[in-house]
C-alpha cells in the first residue's frame, strides 16, 4: 500500500514537473488584434455597452424604491405596479450587466495585457475582494427584493421598502468603489512637490489612489446620470406598453407611467449640467492642460455635439410637458406672473454678465441668480402688479423661444474648426462677440434651460391641481418623444463617456502609463458617432427585447389566462 | 379642416422663420460675423420655426401593430442618421496630425520601457537579418575580389539628433502644447499664461528650468489668479526627460524680443 502511494505521488510529481517544463517551453500567445475595429475600439465598445447596462441597473432601483414608497404612502397601487414592472426589466438586464462585464474584462486583458495587469495589481483589493463581494451582495439583495414583492405586502411592505433602500445603498457603494480605478486613470493621485509621480504611486495607499481629484465628481455625476437614465428608460417602457395597450384603462396607466418616468428623468437631468461642470472643473484643476484639450482643441467639436444633444433633450422634455398640458381640461385658466416671463427673456444676458464679473466659485454671482429667480415671484404678489399675468400657453411659448436662444448660445463655438490652432478670421467669432463662446455665456444658457424647465413643471403642476387631467388621451406623438428622450440620453452618455476617456490623451493612466499602441490618438467625431450610435442601437435592441418579453398589458394577460 | 389650418400655420411660421433668419444674417454681416456663423444663425431661426410648427401640430393618429413597429424602426433609423450626420458635418480633427506628434513624444519613453526594448531588439534583429541577406546577395552577384559596397542603413531621428538644441526646444514647445496657454510670436495662448516673446531677457536658463519643474516657485506679474489656481501644470518634471527639458529651456532662453511686453517674473520662494 505504501509503495502504491509513493508511486502515485511520484507519477503525480513527474506529471507536474513535465507540465511545468512543457509550459515553460510554450512560446507567448500571439498578440490580439481585433479585425476591422482595432483593439482600442473593441475595448471602447464593450466598455460602453457594459456601462449602459450598469447605469440602468444602478439607476432603476432608485426610481423603483421611490415609486414603491409613494405607492405605500399614498395607498396608490399604480405606483406599486410601476415599480414592479421596472424591477422586472431590471432583473433581466442585471444578467446582461454581468455578461458584458465579463466580456469587458476578457477583451481588456486580451488586448492590453500589460496595462490591465498593472491596474489590477494597483487595485488588487478592489478587483479581487471588495468589488466581487459587493456584486454578490447586490445580486442577493436584488433577487430577494424582486422575489419577495408579492409575499411582503401589507404590514411587511415597510420592510420590503427597507430592502429596496439597502439595495440602493449597496449599489451606490459598488458604483463608488469601481469609480476609484476609473477616475484614477484620469487623475492619478498627485505626488508632493519634489517626489516623482511614478515613485509616489508605487508606495501610495489604496485610499490615496481611490480618493483622487475626479473620484467624487465622477461619483456624483454618474449617480445623478443613472437616475436620469432610469427615469427615461421607465418612460421608454411606458411608451412601448402604451403602444401595445388595447384598452383605455391600460393606455391611461401607461400614459401616467410615461409622465412619472419623464418627470424623474427630467428632474435629475436638471442637475446633470452642474455635475458635469463640477467634473470638468476638477479635471481642469488637476491639470490645466486638460481644459484646452476638451474645450478648445481636439475635443471641442465633441462638446459642440454635446451642446446640440442637451439642447434637443431639453426641447423634447419641454415639448412633452406641452403635449401633456394640452390634454388638461381647464388649462386655459392657468396664468403666471408676467414678471416671470420678463425674467426668462433677460436671463441669458443678465446671468452671462454676472458670471463674467464674478466667475465661479465667487459667490457674488449668486446675488444676481437669487434676484432674477425670486424678484419676479415677489413682484407677482404685490397688489396692483399681480394682475400683470400671461396665460400658461403664452408662457410656454416664450419659454420655447428662450430654449432655442439658450441652445443657440450653448452651441456657438469660438470657431468652426476642429482645433483652435487652425482658427482663421473667416472661421471664428469677431473680436467683439467672443464672450459668446466663453464659460459665462455657456453657464447662463445652461441655467436658462434648467430654469425654464422648472417653470414649465410648476405650471404643469398648477394645471393638474386646478384642471382635470385625462390620462390615456395624450397626443400619440408624445410616445415618440419619450422614445426620443431615452435614445438621446443614451447617445449623450456614450458621447460624454468617450470624452472622459479621451481626456487621458495618449495615456492609459494620465501622465503615468503611456499607451504605446498606434491607436493612441483622438478619433474623429464622425468615427466616434458611428460607434456610439452602434452601441446605442445594440443596447436599445436588448432593452426593447427585455421589455417585450417581460411585460404584457394587463388585457393580454387576462386573455391568456 | 384641421389639416388646412395646420398647413396655413406651417406656411406662416416658415415665412416668419425665414424673415427672422434673413434679419439675423444681415445683422451678422453688418457686425462682421464670418459666413459660417451667418449660416448658423439662419439655421437657428429655422429651428425656432420648426419648434413653433410642432407646438401647433394636430394630434397624431394612434398607430398599432405592424404600423407601430414600422414607424418605430423608421424613427430609430432617422435618429441614428441624424446624429451621425450631425457629428459628421462638424469640423473633424485629423488624427494623423496628432498621431505623428504622439509618436515623437512617446519615442524616447518607449525606447526606455521594457516593451520598447523588446520592440527595439526585434527591429534590430530584423534589420541585421536584412543586411546579412543583402550582403550575401551582393557577394554572390559580384564574385570574388569585388569590393563589397557598404550597405546603407537607415537611422531614425537623425534630423532631430543633428539639429541644434534651440530647434529641438521649439519642437518641445509644440509637443508639450505650451502654446495652449502661452502666446508666442503672436499666436496661441488664451490668457491662461503670460506672453513669452521676451522671457529670455527676464529669466536666466536656471530660473526657467526652476519655473518649468516647480511652477509655484515663480509667478508672472498680473497672473495672481492663475498662480493661485495652479494653472501651470507641475507635471513636466515627471513627464519630460532631461534632454527635453534642456532643449526647451534653451529655446525659451533664446526668446529676446524686447518689442513684445512680457510680464515680469516674480520669485515666490
Amino acid at each position: 500500500m505504501k509503495t502504491l502511494h509513493r508511486s502515485i505521488w511520484m507519477v503525480f510529481g513527474l506529471l507536474i514537473g513535465g507540465a511545468a517544463l512543457a509550459y515553460g517551453q510554450v512560446p507567448d500567445a500571439p498578440t490580439v488584434n481585433f479585425p476591422y475595429a482595432g483593439n482600442r475600439t473593441a475595448v471602447w465598445v464593450v466598455a460602453n455597452l457594459h456601462i449602459l447596462f450598469a447605469a440602468f441597473i444602478l439607476g432603476a432601483p432608485i426610481f423603483v424604491v421611490v415609486a414603491e414608497w409613494l405607492g405605500y404612502k399614498n395607498n396608490d397601487p399604480k405606483y406599486d405596479r410601476l415599480a414592479k414592472e421596472v424591477i422586472k426589466v431590471t432583473v433581466i438586464l442585471y444578467s446582461m450587466t454581468a455578461l458584458t462585464g465579463g466580456l469587458f474584462l476578457f477583451v481588456l486583458l486580451g488586448t492590453y495585457p500589460d496595462f490591465s495587469t498593472w491596474l489590477i495589481k494597483h487595485f488588487f483589493l478592489v478587483f479581487a475582494v471588495i468589488y466581487p463581494l459587493l456584486f454578490i451582495l447586490e445580486t442577493v439583495i436584488l433577487y430577494t427584493y424582486f422575489y419577495s414583492w408579492d409575499s411582503m405586502k401589507g404590514p411587511l411592505k415597510g420592510r420590503h421598502i427597507a430592502l429596496g433602500i439597502l439595495l440602493n445603498i449597496v449599489g451606490t457603494v459598488t458604483l463608488f468603489v469601481i469609480d476609484g480605478p476609473t477616475s484614477f486613470m484620469n487623475t492619478p493621485a498627485k505626488a508632493a512637490e519634489g517626489v516623482s509621480l511614478v515613485e509616489f504611486i508605487q508606495t501610495a495607499s489604496l485610499w490615496d489612489k481611490m480618493a483622487n481629484f475626479s473620484w467624487m465628481p465622477l461619483n456624483l455625476h454618474r449617480l445623478v446620470g443613472n437616475v436620469t437614465f432610469g427615469g427615461f428608460i421607465a418612460g421608454l417602457i411606458a411608451a412601448y406598453m402604451y403602444m401595445r395597450s388595447k384598452t383605455d384603462e391600460e393606455r391611461s396607466y401607461y400614459d401616467w407611467m410615461g409622465f412619472v418616468g419623464n418627470m424623474i428623468g427630467v428632474g435629475a437631468l436638471l442637475l446633470l449640467p452642474f455635475m458635469g461642470y463640477l467634473l470638468a472643473y476638477e479635471l481642469c484643476d488637476y491639470d490645466a492642460s486638460i481644459c484646452p484639450y476638451m474645450m478648445a482643441d481636439q475635443l471641442s467639436m465633441f462638446f459642440e455635439m454635446q451642446g446640440a444633444m442637451i439642447g434637443l433633450i431639453f426641447l423634447a422634455s419641454n415639448y412633452y410637458i406641452w403635449l401633456s398640458l394640452k390634454r388638461i381640461e381647464g388649462v386655459e385658466q392657468i396664468r403666471m406672473s408676467g414678471f416671470v416671463a420678463l425674467a426668462v427673456l433677460i436671463m441669458p444676458a443678465v446671468m452671462g454678465m454676472a458670471w463674467k464679473m464674478f466667475p465661479p466659485p465667487e459667490w457674488q454671482s449668486l446675488i444676481f441668480l437669487a434676484a432674477i429667480v425670486f424678484v419676479p415671484m415677489v413682484l407677482g404678489r404685490v397688489p396692483g402688479l399681480k394682475n400683470f399675468t400671461v396665460s400658461a400657453f403664452t408662457m410656454i411659448k416664450i419659454g420655447f423661444l428662450m430654449i432655442v436662444v439658450a441652445d443657440a448660445i450653448w452651441m456657438t463655438p469660438h470657431g468652426f474648426v476642429a482645433t483652435q490652432g487652425l482658427a482663421t478670421h473667416d472661421l471664428e467669432l469677431p473680436e467683439w462677440a467672443q464672450e459668446l463662446a466663453l464659460m459665462p455665456a455657456k453657464n447662463a444658457a445652461a441655467f436658462t434651460l434648467v430654469f425654464l424647465t422648472i417653470v414649465n413643471y410648476i405650471m404643469y403642476n398648477r394645471a393638474i391641481k386646478r384642471g382635470t387631467i385625462i390620462w390615456g388621451k395624450i397626443d400619440f406623438a408624445s410616445q415618440f418623444v419619450l422614445i426620443f428622450l431615452a435614445f438621446s440620453a443614451i447617445w449623450t452618455m456614450g458621447l460624454m463617456g468617450t470624452v472622459r476617456s479621451l481626456t487621458r490623451k495618449y495615456y492609459h493612466v494620465y501622465n503615468l502609463v503611456p499607451d504605446f499602441t498606434p491607436e493612441a490618438f483622438t478619433p474623429t467625431l464622425s468615427y466616434s458617432a458611428w460607434w456610439i450610435t452602434g452601441v446605442t442601437i445594440v443596447f436599445y435592441a436588448v432593452v426593447s427585447f427585455a421589455i417585450l418579453v417581460t411585460l404584457k398589458p394587463a388585457s393580454s394577460k387576462a386573455e391568456a389566462h | 379642416m384641421a389639416n388646412q389650418s395646420f398647413t396655413k400655420s406651417v406656411l406662416k411660421k416658415t415665412t416668419i422663420g425665414i424673415i427672422i433668419g434673413v434679419i439675423l444674417v444681415i445683422a451678422a454681416q453688418q457686425t462682421h460675423f464670418p459666413l459660417v456663423f451667418q449660416v448658423m444663425f439662419f439655421i437657428y431661426a429655422m429651428l425656432g420655426a420648426l419648434v413653433f410648427i410642432l407646438l401647433d401640430a394636430p394630434p397624431m393618429k394612434r398607430l398599432e401593430g405592424v404600423k407601430a413597429v414600422a414607424a418605430l424602426l423608421v424613427f430609430y433609423v432617422l435618429l441614428s442618421g441624424m446624429y451621425i450626420a450631425g457629428a459628421t458635418i462638424l469640423p473633424q480633427y485629423d488624427p494623423t496630425i496628432e498621431a505623428g506628434k504622439i509618436e515623437k513624444v512617446l519615442k524616447m519613453r518607449k525606447a526606455r520601457s521594457q516593451q520598447g526594448k523588446a520592440d527595439e531588439l526585434i527591429a534590430r534583429t530584423k534589420e541585421l537579418d536584412e543586411r546579412a541577406k543583402t550582403i550575401s546577395k551582393l557577394l554572390r552577384s559580384l564574385g570574388a575580389g569585388a569590393q563589397v559596397e557598404a550597405v546603407a542603413t537607415s537611422t531614425s531621428g537623425g534630423a532631430a539628433a543633428s539639429g541644434d538644441i534651440v530647434a529641438l526646444g521649439k519642437e518641445q514647445w509644440e509637443l508639450q502644447e505650451c502654446y495652449n496657454c502661452h502666446k508666442l510670436f503672436g499666436s496661441g495662448g488664451k490668457k491662461r499664461g503670460p506672453v513669452m516673446d521676451n522671457i529670455g531677457n527676464l529669466m536666466t536658463p536656471e530660473q526657467l528650468r526652476e519655473k518649468l519643474l516647480y511652477p509655484k516657485k515663480w509667478k508672472a506679474e498680473g497672473f495672481d489668479k492663475q498662480y493661485k489656481k495652479g494653472k501651470m501644470p507641475d507635471k513636466y518634471r515627471d513627464l519630460m526627460f532631461d534632454e527635453e527639458i534642456d532643449a526647451l529651456v534653451a529655446f525659451l532662453a533664446s526668446l529676446k524680443d524686447t518689442s513684445v511686453t512680457t510680464p515680469k517674473p516674480i520669485k515666490m520662494y
